[in-house]
């Protein structure tokens, strides 16, 4: 055993204080992307790849090249500053999944809705569930390719969100573009408190 | 921060006492199409516990390894043993079930135990923390140096 400081032992300092951004949205819609792009760790999976059952029923074959796909969380995390350690939490937005929705939610930061414009009733139940929790989002409407296939503000009506919800454009792909994504659902945050 | 990868956290593959079970293994239908399953139960690994000593753990609940655990590391035994190395550095409880492949559910009744023996200490997100200004507006000036 080496004899180098441990430098986080109770006494010498405490662990980072977490906080936590919920990303959801509907199976190959870019969750994991986003996340891989910003976090400063591999991303992360709790529980198993899907099954091909459930593959069937969630549609994969509509999304062209998306081949495998999980349950549960996809996370990565950012390193805030010597304190604070930002952790970013991808949940398919599936009505399924609900029961796991509460736990992540629970003093999160804010939500992050990921759409694909061309399965926009993907993102409802996430959508739905933010607005009765009351957690602080932005729908951020994932641009494949750049191509939007409809406009924000049909993508606004689709969701059924009210004029008060930002809607973005963004790239998962690209790592300033989902900086910017998780911007404007901090700024909802900070005008829920200030 | 040490830059070193924290001791080994591998996991160290299936228990003996299961493995040895009927002399061969039999995996479950999950195990066999899934190389990343463990065959083994969760209630096996947790002692037939579901609850956690402490059912307040999150996901994204900070764990760190003390001086306790550190010097216990040799004494202690697979999941145990791969949770105190594992945290060393400070890690999600989320990252625990990754790291390890254990279930959530699994991983946070193994926390409990851990911080019960005084081997781990927890930093749970503070309550409100994230409807206070300062702290939002931290993380806004962390994530802009983002380049």
């Amino acid at each position: 055993m080496d004899s180098k400081p441990f430098v986080d032992a109770p006494g010498t300092g405490r662990p980072p204080l977490p906080v936590k951004i919920v990303i959801a949205g509907g199976f190959g819609v870019g969750k994991t992307t986003a996340v891989s792009q910003i976090s400063e760790i591999p991303v992360l999976t709790t529980e198993a790849p899907i099954t091909e059952i459930a593959a069937d029923i969630d549609r994969t074959g509509q999304v062209p090249s998306k081949t495998t796909t999980t349950v549960a969380l996809d996370f990565g995390c950012i390193t805030i500053d010597e304190e604070v350690k930002l952790y970013l939490f991808g949940t398919p937005g599936q009505d399924r999944f609900g029961f796991m929705w509460r736990d992540l939610t629970e003093g999160a930061l804010g939500g992050l809705v990921i759409v694909d414009s061309r399965r926009l009733d993907d993102g409802y139940p996430a959508v739905d569930y933010f607005e009765k929790t009351g957690l602080p989002f932005v729908v951020a409407v994932n641009l494949f390719d750049g191509f939007l296939s409809h406009n924000l503000e049909d993508v606004r009506w689709a969701l059924a969100v009210s004029d008060d919800i930002p809607i973005v454009t963004f790239d998962a792909r690209d790592r300033g573009s989902v900086r910017d994504a998780l911007l404007a659902v901090l700024q909802r945050s900070l005008a829920r408190v200030s | 921060m040490p830059t070193d990868p924290p001791p080994s956290w591998e996991p160290l593959g299936p228990r003996p006492y299961v493995a040895g079970h009927r002399g061969v293994d039999v995996p479950t239908p999950a195990a066999a199409s899934d190389p990343q399953v463990s065959g083994v139960r969760p209630y096996l690994i947790t002692g037939g516990r579901a609850r956690p000593i402490d059912s307040t753990l999150h996901v994204e609940t900070q764990v760190l390894t003390t001086w306790d655990g550190r010097a216990a590391l040799d004494t202690l035994t697979y999941e145990h043993r791969d949770i105190v190395a594992l945290c060393v550095r400070p890690s999600a409880v989320a990252e625990v079930a990754a790291h390890l492949r254990l279930h959530l559910g699994v991983a946070r009744v193994l926390v409990a135990d851990l911080v019960a023996t005084g081997y781990l200490v927890i930093r749970q997100p503070e309550v409100g923390a994230h409807q206070q200004v300062q702290i939002i507006e931290r993380v806004i000036r962390g994530l802009k140096a983002i380049r």
